[in-house]
């Protein structure tokens, strides 16, 4: 039988070329011969995202969490999979564990960790939108529905008579038609088209670098703060602050703590601007 | 990076610019986040630039805007090059803020068009880049791999 590490490499190379059913298959066959290896399962986990294979992602993550707890893919790809499941709580969770390991790793990853983290917080707030909306538009239907029956009863009742029943009648019914007018304009006030005239994004929110919505603000020696995966970015390429060219590293950088739960605040509000 | 940075922040720049640029700043085409074309006017009176418009084509690349996008201007009919000491007469422009060195990655489409407008404005000579004859018919680099000699940075 081959090594645990033939194994890997093989699947490796599978993966790189696309075919992630072999691919998860050596993966297996190098976790039977060695169990207690984290990088197996994160490169196992991989291929099953690749194969749509959500669960069993999630359990190769957990496995190699109970053995390395603070392993960035682990939590990256347990994201990635508890996001398609839609158990959004626990994808933003682990978008925000595997970021902040990121960020002290100072690990290439961080950009594309930052913008999943975004992407967990938008798709969450979507579906919590779409629910509210669900929800509004549903009692909407029902009381409608239960003003139109008392109009019936309340019009019908109205005629019981028979002396002058008519205009009594008609008054009833105007009335009735005045009070589902006024029903049906409160819940149209209450729509969110009200809300798409204030999707602005103030300018505090935003990075310099990468226009988005900052996750992880950090500040400059010279008070102005970035996207920490846009600025260490940059640095990487050149050690300079972007507005004033002076020398800057990135351990200089200090995370602007009050920003970012001002963003995170806002982020809870106006979850569309995620990816705005 | 991650894949679409550059594509995102453009997207960005996009919205923003097609709703309001500064005066002698106009969009004409950006149907990719590869190429936009954009026209510049010098609004002061500065005879060698009265009346004319210029336009200028960006090329972003995919690690946009941690790197600088290349800037040229190009040459139509009714669009000339404009005559500059730091303007090549084949459209090359020789900026510090273009270059390696000088990009800031909080620069963008609009302050680039800003700066172009205020190197014109601010120029009196008549003239091209020493060595421009030479330059335009040896020259085979992309702007930005070019090492240029910044000869005089006061202009």
């Amino acid at each position: 039988m081959a090594k645990p590490t033939q194994l890997k490499e093989e699947g490796n190379r599978r993966f790189q070329a696309g075919d992630y059913v072999m691919a998860e298959a050596l993966y297996s066959q190098a976790l039977i011969a060695d169990p207690s290896n984290p990088a197996l399962y994160t490169n196992r986990a991989m291929a099953r995202l690749k194969l749509s294979q959500w669960d069993s992602a999630v359990a190769d993550c957990t496995a190699c969490l109970a053995l390395a707890p603070s392993n960035i893919k682990a939590h990256y790809s347990l994201s990635q999979a508890h996001l398609a499941l839609r158990a959004y709580d626990d994808a933003v969770t682990h978008a925000l564990e595997a970021h902040a390991l990121s960020a002290k790793a100072a690990d290439k990853s961080l950009g594309t960790i930052t913008a999943h983290v975004l992407k967990c917080k938008k798709e969450r707030w979507d579906d919590a939108e779409k629910r509210r909306v669900r929800e509004v538009s549903a009692l909407e239907r029902e009381v409608m529905e239960l003003l139109r029956r008392e109009r019936e009863v309340a019009v019908r009742e109205a005629g019981g008579d028979g002396l002058g029943g008519d205009a009594l009648q008609r008054e009833v019914d105007e009335e009735w038609e005045d009070k589902m007018l006024k029903m049906r304009e409160v819940f149209e006030k209450a729509r969110p088209v009200e809300e798409q005239k204030r999707r602005e994004v103030p300018d505090w929110a935003i990075d310099d670098i990468s226009f988005g919505v900052m996750v992880d603000p950090v500040i400059t020696k010279t008070g102005k703060s970035y996207e920490r995966a846009s600025i260490v970015e940059h640095l990487r390429r050149q050690p300079t602050d972007p507005l004033t060219r002076e020398p800057l590293y990135a351990a200089e950088l200090r995370p602007n703590l009050d920003l970012k739960q001002a963003c995170e605040e806002f982020l809870e509000e106006n979850g569309w601007a995620a990816d705005w | 990076m991650s894949a679409g940075f550059a594509a995102k922040r453009l997207g960005k720049e996009l919205q923003k610019i097609s709703t309001s640029l500064p005066p002698g700043i106009e969009l004409v085409t950006a149907e990719n986040f590869e190429e936009w074309l954009l026209d510049i006017k010098v609004l002061d009176s500065n005879p060698l630039y009265e009346n004319e418009t210029y336009r200028l084509k960006f090329r972003f690349g995919s690690t946009y805007p941690i790197e600088p996008p290349e800037v040229v201007f190009i040459q139509l009919p009714d669009r000339p090059i404009p005559i500059h000491p730091h303007v090549y007469s084949n459209g090359i422009i020789c900026l510090d803020l273009l270059g390696q060195q000088g990009w800031s990655p909080v620069q963008n489409v609009e302050s680039i068009c800003m700066s172009l407008q205020s190197m014109l404005t601010g120029n009196s000579k008549n003239e091209r880049p020493p060595g421009d004859e030479d330059f335009v018919r040896a020259n085979r680099q992309r702007p930005k791999d070019i090492q240029f000699y910044y000869h005089d940075n006061d202009v």
